[in-house]
């Protein structure tokens, strides 16, 4: 500070007096040597670090536009990566022009702290009892019980409904469980030390923590609850009953998630072993299946706590489901009640042949029977467990349910749509006194309710299993059993396989669609379709029904295969399609933490906002301290009156003035005096810019309509930046800053303002090339459109750029050195032949015009070679 | 001169086998199990380390904390912090960020090799000013 004030009032003096500026002597002239090379060093240090964080903040925001599954992991570790950078730039700016920007420090502390707010980790507790009586819940308890037996307690204690004697042990006993194991720490470590998009990772990691749950020790006061509440249900039904284990997540049976078939379920469990089964299902939290599916609707361990309900076993003589609409036609409001003799597992499991009824609302009436032959039935083992019996071919033909059956069985379903408020997907069992009881309702998850918008009418040709991949696809049946066939395999196929086998995972970048016979949510091959967008039906049984080459529609979310192709359909359900991330918890995180990081507010550095009071995100900072250390780059040698490190004219055949600052090797060698050659030159990207700037010659400003004049006049009256444009010094001329691979060129040509700046070594992963340009003369909108012109001819050449209004960012990356030098002269090109474009952009045949001479003119760009001395 | 190097990683079959192979790129390096060692190995041996790659997750005194002691005991040595893939943990990291950089597992050796170049540079350059 002293030192630029004490060189500023010497070169007043100098020029007050009339007398040349003094001569440094050799130890200042050292002092400021070693002053500026460490300067340079920080200046470097910090374009570093901004194009780290620039990098990381774009790894978030990508994230949140793709609506692809990611983690918790992405957001915390890529925000960190980007407040770690910020913290290092404000470090050597700091050593730029130390104490000038103290505030920045501070402001900074308030984002961290804003930021750790939002990404801590909720504390992972839940209030409430360990055990809950099945006969003191209903549905607002689901926080604590969740929805799956809080439901059950609604239907038993409001609606009066026969539902079997039982309890819940609660969340908040999941919780304490592990806690008292000391697990919740280490199920973090295990969970933060795997790379859980790999299946044999992920496999062993759900294997180790199931383990370590499964033989978890139960606290005592848990254990001495869970006693007293099973004495209660064996008083009141008597002893020699078994218990039916289930889990009843947090989250799990809404309507928005399922967890279908996610967690595992016991039935008929020793009473003696309710403690053991307890462990088993709550372990099943961790399941591979039910942590991809975490991963695929971000949620986290937290949002999904497990309760886990214990309730008396029914002995049932006939079971199943019932829909009370058809969850793939919601017109259809027939209810379809699927009924086996025995346990309702025989329809649960989805694998045998069983009975459907199809029920006419008003009048209640049996409209339809489709009796199967059932073969085998689940019954209960004496002691514990179940068993399948075989039918006689008598038993296995007969209807499992007579019609009063059925229509009483509609009826509760019913019963159980209009008190729920929508479709109910319901388990009920007879028992063999003949009485009707309810052992689950939840939501019928149907199209509409899975947000997957029109779905295609008529009979697939195969539906069932699990969507493992989202999404509707339509191609020919390409049949791969061996690597013979996956040859064959035409671009744009449905891949049919028996096993979704990881070896297939290389076809499917060519797969419109995979389906497998048999597979589930968490294997390989369904991480990868997922990982590429790839619509996958796996566990659908047979496919025989397929022909090869046939064209079919795969329906993913609807779990369906539809014969031919539906156009308008998978247009409708593209455009409509739920984004899973973007409400879920995670989803939010990541909205929350970008708000803090991304915007950009300081946009204008000449603008009086520009200072670091404003500075509400990261981006802000990084753009400030990135503004502020070119400034002091360039101020050096002016502030401290020492020529070797300040600017030098260009002697050039260009019109308007340039300035160069050599930082290190930038000139060839020693130059003298005020001017620069451009055969002085060492820089290249310098030249490789010139090259392009000079190519082609400007035609001038594009005509103007009387239009276009009129904007721009009234465009200069009413906006002041514009109508001042030269006032400030920084903003006169056009300075470039060199060495041998950098360069930073900040321009002002009339309204526009650019920056380019660029590194390009040996190193690839260490080049870049940014450049944005801002404003223009006419009006907002013409600016803004010429903004994104320019963007698309960029996008077009591999740039990944960004318009925010009339701005335009661009940025490549990690690119051999002579990618960036041709990158280099279109940026060149651009920047003087978009001047004044802005006048044009709204005349669509003019736009048409200058975007296909603009190309045209690129084109011819990339054969040349580096000019030589005007 | 070779950049010399610091891992500390309490994950012993990472640990060698990252030191092996940083070896076999011609760096010198020298691997630690734990955050204390990794102290006691810079105070006794001080000026021979330009980088420390720095597992963030490790039992007893963790990355974090030693972060903050090889800042305050050596604040020339540059630390490249590394996290493992579900690393939850702004909330501290965000408090000590003294590090050059921050990498987040799994890496390829070819990045941890620039990442460490380019500390090391920072580094010398610091010390020499």
């Amino acid at each position: 500070m002293t030192v630029a004030v004490i060189g500023r009032l010497r070169r007043l003096l100098g020029r007050l007096t009339g007398r040349p500026e003094p001569e440094l002597s050799p130890a200042e002239s050292e002092r400021l040597t070693n002053l500026f090379r460490e300067r340079y060093h920080s200046f470097r240090q910090l374009l570093a670090a901004n194009g780290k964080a620039l990098e990381s903040m774009a790894t978030l925001e990508h994230a949140a536009i793709t609506g692809r599954a990611y983690g918790i992991d992405l957001v915390v570790g890529n925000a960190t990566a980007v407040a770690v950078q910020v913290v290092q730039m404000i470090r050597h700016l700091e050593v730029l022009a130390p104490g000038r920007y103290g505030e920045l420090a501070a402001r900074f502390d308030e984002l961290r702290q804003q930021l750790d707010r939002v990404l801590s980790p909720p504390p992972r507790t839940i209030d409430g009892r360990l055990v809950e009586r099945l006969a003191e819940i209903a549905r607002e308890d689901a926080v604590r019980v969740g929805a799956k037996m809080a439901n059950l307690g609604e239907v038993r204690n409001r609606l009066g409904l026969r539902v079997p004697p039982g309890f819940v042990i609660s969340a908040a006993a999941f919780i304490r469980t592990l806690e008292h194991n000391d697990l919740v720490t280490e199920i973090d470590r295990l969970v933060q030390a795997t790379e859980i998009d790999r299946s044999d990772a992920l496999f062993a990691l759900s294997s180790t923590i199931q383990q370590l749950i499964a033989r978890a020790e139960v606290p005592a006061d848990l254990r001495s609850a869970v006693d007293a509440a099973r004495r209660d249900v064996l008083g009141e039904i008597g002893d020699g009953v078994g218990f039916a284990v289930r889990s009843s997540a947090l989250g799990e049976d809404t309507a928005e998630t399922s967890f279908a078939g996610l967690y595992r379920s016991q039935l008929n469990v020793h009473p003696d072993n309710l403690l053991d089964s307890f462990l088993e299902v709550a372990a099943s939290t961790y399941s591979p299946q039910a942590m991809v599916y975490r991963r695929l609707h971000g949620l986290r361990d937290r949002d999904t706590e497990m309760a886990v309900g214990c309730m008396a076993m029914v002995d049932a003589a006939v079971g199943g489901v019932a829909y009370t609409i058809d969850p793939q036609d919601e017109s259809d409001r027939r209810v379809r009640v699927s009924a086996a003799v025995g346990l309702p597992k025989t329809v649960v499991d989805g694998r045998f042949d069983t009975d459907l009824y199809l029920v006419e609302r008003r009048p209640l009436s049996v409209v339809e029977r489709r009796i199967a032959d059932q073969g085998t039935a689940f019954v209960l083992r004496p002691g514990e467990g179940v068993d399948r019996r075989a039918l006689t071919p008598e038993q296995a033909r007969r209807p499992a349910l007579t019609d009063d059956q059925t229509i009483a069985v509609a009826r509760t379903a019913l019963e159980l749509e209009a008190h729920f408020g929508g479709p109910q997907d319901v388990e009920w069992a007879i028992d063999h006194e003949g009485e009707l009881v309810v052992l689950q309702c939840r939501p019928l998850r149907t199209a509409r309710v899975a947000g997957r918008g029109p779905a295609i009418a008529g009979e697939p040709l195969v539906a069932g299993g699990v969507c493992v991949s989202p999404g509707i696809a339509s191609g020919p049946v390409a049949r791969v059993r061996s690597d013979r066939e996956a040859l064959k395999m035409p671009d744009g196929a449905v891949l049919a396989v028996d096993h979704p086998d990881p070896r297939w995972a290389a076809l499917l970048d060519r797969a419109a669609a995979v389906l497998a016979e048999h597979g589930g949510i968490a294997g390989h091959l369904a991480t990868v379709a997922r990982e590429l967008g790839v619509p996958a039906v796996f566990g659908l049984g047979s496919l025989d029904a397929l022909g090869r080459g046939e064209m079919v529609t795969v329906d993913a979310d609807g779990c369906a295969v539809h014969p031919g192709v539906h156009p308008e359909i998978e247009a409708a359900r593209r455009a409509g399609r739920r984004d899973l991330m973007t409400g879920s918890p995670i989803g939010r995180t990541l909205r929350e933490t970008l708000a803090l990081i991304s915007p950009l507010n300081l946009t204008d550095p000449d603008a009086p906002e520009f200072r670091p009071a404003n500075v509400r995100t990261l981006h802000d900072i990084t753009r400030f301290c990135h503004e502020q250390a070119v400034r002091e780059m360039f101020a050096f040698g002016r502030e401290n009156s020492f020529p070797r490190y300040a600017a030098k004219q260009l002697h050039h055949n260009v019109p308007m003035q340039w300035w160069v600052l050599d930082l290190e090797d930038g000139f060839a060698g020693e130059v003298t005096g005020r001017y620069v050659r451009l055969s002085e030159l060492a820089c290249e990207p310098m030249l490789a810019l010139w090259d392009g700037m000079v190519a082609v010659p400007w035609d001038g400003p594009p005509a103007l309509s009387g239009a276009g004049l009129a904007s721009v006049l009234f465009e200069a009256t009413r906006n002041p930046a514009l109508a001042t444009p030269f006032r400030k010094p920084y903003a006169q001329r056009n300075y470039f800053m060199v060495s041998r691979h950098f360069m930073n060129l900040q321009s002002r040509f009339g309204f526009h303002f650019s920056t380019v700046e660029t590194l390009a070594g040996e190193r690839d992963s260490e080049n870049y090339l940014s450049f944005s340009l801002k404003g223009g003369a006419a009006d907002l909108d013409r600016r803004a459109a010429r903004a994104r012109l320019i963007a698309e001819i960029l996008g077009n050449l591999g740039f990944s750029v960004r318009v925010i209004e009339d701005t335009m960012t661009a940025r490549v990356s990690a690119s051999p050195q002579e990618v960036v030098l041709d990158h280099l002269r279109t940026v060149g090109y651009l920047l003087m032949h978009t001047r004044q474009l802005d006048m044009v952009m709204a005349d669509p045949r003019a736009v048409e015009h200058y975007r296909s001479k603009l190309e045209t003119d690129i084109g011819s760009l990339a054969a040349r070679r580096p000019a030589d001395e005007p | 001169m070779a950049t010399r190097l610091l891992v500390v990683d309490d994950e012993e079959d990472f640990l060698r086998s990252i030191v092996m192979r940083i070896e076999l790129r011609g760096l010198a390096v020298h691997g630690v199990a734990s955050g204390s060692a990794a102290l006691d190995y810079l105070r006794g041996n001080p000026d021979t380390v330009d980088v420390v790659l720095l597992d963030i997750r490790m039992p007893g005194m963790d990355g974090l904390e030693t972060l903050r002691q090889i800042k305050a005991c050596c604040p020339s040595v540059e630390v490249i912090v590394v996290t493992g893939h579900g690393s939850q943990e702004f909330s501290r990291i965000g408090r000590e960020l003294g590090a050059f950089d921050y990498l987040i597992k799994p890496i390829r050796l070819d990045v941890i090799l620039e990442r460490i170049e380019a500390a090391t540079r920072a580094g010398r350059k610091r010390r020499a000013d």
